[in-house]
């Protein structure tokens, strides 16, 4: 029965004991540590919400320049595009002006060959009836009134026009 | 044999150094002494040693201590029960160094002895007490016995038995731990003594009984350290339980 009765001098021993301990301990033992405790587990908090904020932040960037490099790819093409637009346009009127050019070149080339023509064959009928009227005078001795000899030219020149027209 | 459990038991009792002077220290108090100097030692070490990235002792001592803060105060009070944890701390490292102390011999734990797990007990009680009063006053503290919507002629009744309940808390929560620790020692002694008696009559029967005992120091003395551990922790845990229903005494 002893066994489970206090003594007294254990009981007051262990009174001062709580008393010593609970205040070295409050004091002095556990306030360096729970402070330690506390800041590291802002510091861990915080390392954390850094790096959350870090990782958003560079998904957000990342979203932005792909964003931004599917719009120059856009951009990019659309240029391309517009270029060749360009110069499909630039070639068309290019030919189309060359060609009408070319046409009007030619044109102007037949003109001129057919006033050069016509120049040949005026002076070549001038002379023809020149000679004619020479041939003739000298033939007949000038007895053809002027008249007759008009009459005679242009039935000459009719079949010599004829006969360049075949 | 008789002889020797009866030297046993003696040994395992409070013996005053002295038995003539009024005020004697006594193989339990010593070693308590002993463990609470180990106690500070350990902590002014520890506490010197804090630091952001902790490592050996400090970090031994951080994790104890966040042991006792997380998962004992903050778990059973919630984050305003760390006001608390001073307290709770100071217990729970008194009864730690004193149980694994009596582990090593030839030295006995501190709370080997009824003086020490009662005394401890009965400031629990004290503190509780006082913390649920200055709380929400002695009149609704006492009130708070009797839970509301008892019918009348049962209250009476009801605050006995809380009055009992309480009463009794000092008692079993000092008689546990004492008897986890004494009848601890009272094992290891036991075997310790079959050991001795199979070498000092050498028979057959000896000589199964002489390793058996041996196995069995080992087992119990891992047992024991199993249990030092625990049994601070059940004295602790139900502390903070303690203080925490004084806490929350006018809420039923």
């Amino acid at each position: 029965m002893e066994l489970i009765i206090p003594t007294t001098v254990e009981m007051a021993v262990n009174v001062v004991a709580f008393i010593v301990l609970f205040i070295f301990m409050a004091k002095f033992a556990f306030p360096p540590i729970t402070k330690m405790l506390d800041e590291r587990a802002n510091k861990i908090r915080e390392s954390l919400e850094k790096a959350e904020d870090t990782r958003v932040e560079a998904e957000r960037l990342l979203e932005e320049y792909k964003v931004q490099m599917a719009e120059a790819r856009a951009e990019a093409t659309q240029v391309i595009e517009q270029g060749r637009k360009v110069a499909e346009s630039m070639k068309v009127e290019i030919l189309a002006k060359a060609r009408e050019e070319a046409e009007a070149e030619k044109t102007k080339a037949i003109e001129a060959i057919k006033a050069e023509k016509s120049a040949a064959v005026g002076e070549i009928q001038k002379q023809v009836a020149d000679l004619s009227v020479a041939v003739a005078g000298k033939i007949i001795g000038s007895s053809l009134s002027r008249t007759d000899h008009e009459a005679l030219i242009d039935k000459y020149l009719t079949e010599v026009g004829s006969l360049h027209e075949n | 044999m008789t002889e020797k459990i009866g030297h046993l038991l003696h040994e395992l009792s409070v013996l005053p150094f002295s038995e003539s002077a009024a005020f004697s220290l006594t193989n339990y108090t010593f070693w308590l002494l002993v463990g609470i100097a180990l106690m500070i030692v350990f902590f002014v070490v520890a506490s010197r040693k804090a630091s952001l990235v902790p490592s050996g002792i400090g970090n031994l001592a951080e994790a104890a201590v966040d042991f006792v803060r997380n998962g004992i105060v903050v778990d059973v009070m919630g984050p305003e029960g760390k006001k608390y944890f001073p307290f709770i701390g100071t217990i729970f490292f008194f009864v730690l160094f004193n149980n694994l102390l009596g582990n090593i011999p030839p030295a006995l734990p501190g709370t080997g002895t009824v003086g020490t797990t009662f005394t401890w007990a009965i400031i629990v009680f004290i503190v509780y007490n006082g913390i649920g009063i200055k709380k929400v006053g002695l009149g609704r503290y006492i009130k708070s016995f009797i839970p509301s919507g008892t019918p009348g002629w049962l209250a009476p009744l009801i605050f006995l038995l809380e009055i009992i309940s309480h009463l009794l808390r000092p008692f079993t929560l000092g008689i546990r731990l004492f008897a986890n620790m004494y009848a601890g020692h009272i094992m290891l002694g036991v075997f310790a003594i079959f050991a001795a008696l199979a070498i000092e009559h050498f028979t057959p029967v000896g000589a199964i009984v002489l390793p058996l005992s041996f196995l069995m120091q080992i087992i119990l003395r891992l047992f024991e350290l199993a249990v030092a551990v625990l049994q601070a922790y059940i004295f602790t845990i139900l502390t903070a339980v303690y203080i925490s229903g004084a806490l929350h005494a006018g809420e039923h």
